[in-house]
Formats: structure tokens, sequence, C-alpha cells
């Protein structure tokens, strides 16, 4: 599903963020990815999402070579990517209904026929009752929850989520790990990027980790 | 609520400058739009009513007893007229027809009266008939001395000249317009991305299309300038019709020249200034978002 061969990548003239980056995500995968900050996990996230291109190396997605996939291309395999940004990224004039919906608008599918799901996933992950109100009146932690829903409401083949539970409550942030891990029980690949040691420990899934901008393998997955 | 691309872009609250600005432009357009339409009118009046028309003027005398001498040549002058082949009809215009004609420019009272006024004739020529009025010319100063013939082709030549600069000048100026429009969007889309940058890079990060964040921004600047330009358009309109109203109670906007008032099948055409605004930054605003929406990886 998702592979990097020996990828690297710069900002300009600085320094090498991530260098020799080898890996591949499997299919219905569940993986962690941890560093310390300034690692280089976000870039090589933007990287995964076709946020940036890469400075060298090839990586392919769903089977697409990027460096040789045409360009409108791009907007088909960004939409069958869901993601958490560790900023939100919350449209402020839309409601917490219309931001979690904008995948599903931008599939071209229409009200009526999301409507249900966009409500039951907005009271699953607590905001059944805050579902008009705009972002701007909301806390921290609720703008992290509708930014979870708006990046799984599509079922996407790939969740990529950047330090999803950082504002949240532990009771919160348990809730919001069940909702990827059945996730990923009905198929969608997931790469999770945390500092949370609790988090990565209460499951038995694959750990990366990112030092100085090498990728080291800490754990396989542990077969249950 | 809205579920079209426009939706995406963040209601804007009050007139923003660009509406203003847009709104001016659609009233100038407006008026030159108006100025060319009454231009082309005046223009067709006044070939309509000098055509197949002839004039001559028997100016007072400077000898012997000039008033006696003047309705002597005058009435030899439309003798000759009358048994020339091809003119219909000829007749002096009477002291009060010569008042009206300088009251415009002389007003009314005793100093028009006093002054020796040279004698006109109308003659009608048959539509198509061939009139020699070089030979015509000649035989006109034979009986009258005093007597200028005037065929009206230069003074024809000069209104033509003068409403087709007009027309194409109101047309230049609606080019100018447009052209003003066309870079006033383009600047506004171009500040609307950079304002809405982030909502942009995220609908490209969550696989939109170019053409669906254009049709975003091109609804949005298409609708603006729509209700901007037809408003301004009205208030050109209503101008329009006021002066109109105005001429109808006797208050010429401009004396001598053909009423300012336009028709209503003629401010119809004012309902294509907004519409051709609306297409000019539908359009514009679709070419400067692709082109900025393409640069993003």
């Amino acid at each position: 599903m998702v592979r990097f061969e020996n990828v690297g990548m710069r900002y300009g003239a600085g320094p090498e963020v991530l260098r020799g980056v080898t890996f591949s995500l499997d299919a219905g995968s569940f993986t962690f990815l941890t560093g310390l900050s300034g690692a280089g996990k976000t870039t090589l996230l933007k990287l995964i999402y076709v946020a940036e291109p890469p400075s060298r190396g090839l990586i392919t997605l769903f089977g697409n070579d990027m460096a040789t996939t045409r360009r409108r291309d791009f907007p088909a395999i960004r939409r069958r990517i869901g993601v958490v940004f560790q900023d939100f990224r919350l449209l402020e004039h839309l409601s917490a209904f219309d931001n979690v919906a904008l995948p599903l608008r931008l599939a071209g599918r229409h009200e009526g026929d999301y409507e249900h799901d966009v409500e039951e996933l907005l009271s699953w992950v607590g905001l059944g009752d805050r579902m008009h109100a705009k972002p701007a009146t909301l806390s921290g932690g609720e703008q992290q929850r509708i930014a979870i829903a708006r990046a799984v409401v599509a079922r996407p083949d790939l969740l990529i989520a950047d330090e999803p539970t950082g504002n949240v409550d532990a009771e919160i942030g348990a809730r919001l790990i069940r909702l990827f891990a059945e996730l990923n029980r009905l198929g969608t690949t997931v790469l999770i990027a945390t500092h949370d040691r609790a988090l990565i420990e209460s499951t038995k899934a694959r750990e990366m980790r990112l030092v100085d901008g090498r990728l080291v393998e800490l754990r396989t997955a542990i077969r249950a | 609520m809205s579920r079209g691309p426009a939706q995406f872009m963040p209601r804007e609250k009050g007139a923003a400058p660009l509406d203003v600005m847009i709104g001016i432009m659609a009233f100038l357009a407006a008026l030159a739009l108006g100025a060319s339409l009454l231009a082309d009118r005046a223009s067709l009046g006044w070939r309509a009513g000098l055509s197949n028309r002839l004039t001559v003027q028997i100016l007072v005398p400077a000898h012997g007893d000039a008033p006696r001498e003047l309705v002597r040549e005058t009435a030899a002058a439309l003798a000759v007229l009358r048994a020339t082949p091809g003119i219909a009809h000829a007749a002096a215009l009477s002291e009060t027809e010569m008042q009206n004609l300088v009251e415009p420019w002389l007003g009314k009272g005793s100093l028009v009266a006093e002054l020796p006024l040279p004698a006109l004739i109308d003659a009608e020529v048959i539509p198509g008939a061939p009139v020699d009025l070089i030979s015509l010319t000649a035989r006109l100063k034979k009986v009258a001395p005093d007597s200028q013939l005037d065929d009206h082709s230069r003074w024809l030549a000069r209104l033509k000249n003068l409403a087709d600069t007009i027309t194409w000048t109101a047309y230049a100026i609606l080019i100018l317009i447009a052209v003003a429009t066309a870079a006033s969007v383009t600047f506004a889309t171009r500040a609307g991305l950079a304002a809405h940058h982030e909502m942009v890079s995220l609908l490209h990060q969550m696989g939109a299309r170019a053409g669906f964040i254009a049709r975003a921004f091109e609804q949005h600047f298409a609708l603006s300038t729509f209700a901007a330009s037809a408003l301004g358009a009205t208030v050109a309109a209503l101008l329009f019709l006021t002066a109109g109203s105005l001429e109808v109670f006797g208050m010429e906007a401009v004396p001598f020249l053909p009423p300012i008032a336009l028709k209503l099948r003629e401010v119809a055409w004012f309902a294509a200034v907004p519409l051709a605004a609306a297409l000019i930054a539908w359009i514009t605003a679709r070419l400067s978002v692709l082109a900025v929406v393409r640069k993003i990886y």
C-alpha cells in the first residue's frame, strides 16, 4: 500500500530532514511512528499524504509510482487518504457537521446520502450536541475530535494521524484509539505519529521510530 | 443551505471595496453604452432629416433696396428650383419659422426681429432622382446672385463623423472598463487566494481538483460582481430615464442635440452590463485560481 525506498527530503538548500528512509506499510496494517520533536515525523507524513515531493528516492502509493504518476491523478490518490493534522486545519466558517462532511462532499456525495452517517460519527466522538457549532467556539479537544471524524468519515484506505490524542483526556483518547482500531479491522491501513507511550503500549501494533531523519524499526506487529 | 463549491468561501460582511469599484465601473460602462446608443440614434435622426433635402440660403443683399431685393431673389430662386427636374417640392421658410430656427441660439425678443435674417428655401429631392448640383448652383447664381446652395453633404459627413467618434469612444471606454474589471478581479482573486490560503490548501490536500476549488472562487466573484454591476447599471439607467422625464417637462438637458432620454428597449441593453461583468469576473477568477492552484504540489 505504501512503499518508501531510500527516500530523502530537504527543504530548499537546508539539511536533509529525512535520510535514506525505506519502509513499507501493508494493506490493513496498524503502525505507530515515533520520534523526538524535530525528528522528521511530520515531514514523513507529508510525503505519504502527497503534500510534498521527496528530494530523492522512490515513493509508491496504492501501486502508483509517485514520480511517474500524472499530477491530474493526484486528487484521486489523496481522496483515498484520511489525514488528522496536528493543527487540525478545520475550516473556521463551516460548522462541525460541514467540516466532517467535507471529504464526502469532495467525493461528490449528496447531503441526503451522508447526513445520518456524519451525525452518527459526531455523536460517537462525543459531539452530537455540537454539530452546528463553529470551530472557534469549540475547545482544542473538541476540534481535534472533529478533525478525526473528518479523516475517517469517508472510510479511507489509508489513515494518517499526527498526534491525534494530544489534546484529549485519557478516556476520550482511548475511545479514539478504539475508533482507529475499528477502522483498521474494517480494512483501513492506519499510521499514527505520537509521543504517547501509553497509547503505543496499549496496542500490539508495529512501531517505527525516526532518529535524526533515519527510520528505525523498533517493534513489528505482535500477532495475537 | 448551498451545497456547491461556493459554500466553501467564507461570507464577507458588507460591501467589499471590490464591489464598490465594480459598481462604479458598471455605472460608467452603462453611461458609455447609453452615449453610444444616443449617438447612433442621433446620427440616424440627423441623416433621415437631412437626406434628400436641399437648402438655398439667400443672404441679405448688400446693395440697393435690400429687403425688396431679398424678396425678388427668393422668388427667382424658388422659380428655378421648381423648374428643376428631380425636385419634388420647394418652399421658402416663413419669418416665424426663421425666428424659431435661431431662437435656441439668440433667444426670443426684439433682437431677433431686428436682425437682417437671410431667406431660406427648403427643397425636397425625389429619392433617387439625379440633380445636377453644379448646374443648379450656376442657374441660381444667375437669377439670385446672393444665393448659396447647400446639399448638407458636408454637414451630414461631419455629423456622421461625430456620431462615429462618440460610438467608438464609447466602445473604447467599454473595453477599458472590461480590462479594468478583469484586472480588479484578478487582483481580488489573488488576494482572496492569499487570504484563504489555508482553505485552498486544505481542499487541495483532501483531494479537491483544481476546477472544484476554482468554482468556489468563480461563483463567489461572479455573483458579487453581478450584484454590484447590476446596481451600477441600474443607477445609470435611472439617470437616463430621469433625464427623459425632465425633457417631458420641458427641461431640456442639452439644447440643440437630440433628447438624451433612452427608450425602454434601449435601456434593456443595460442588462448586458452586469451579465458581461459577471462573465468577465467568472473567467478571470477561474483562470487566476487555476494558475495558482496548479502551482501547489
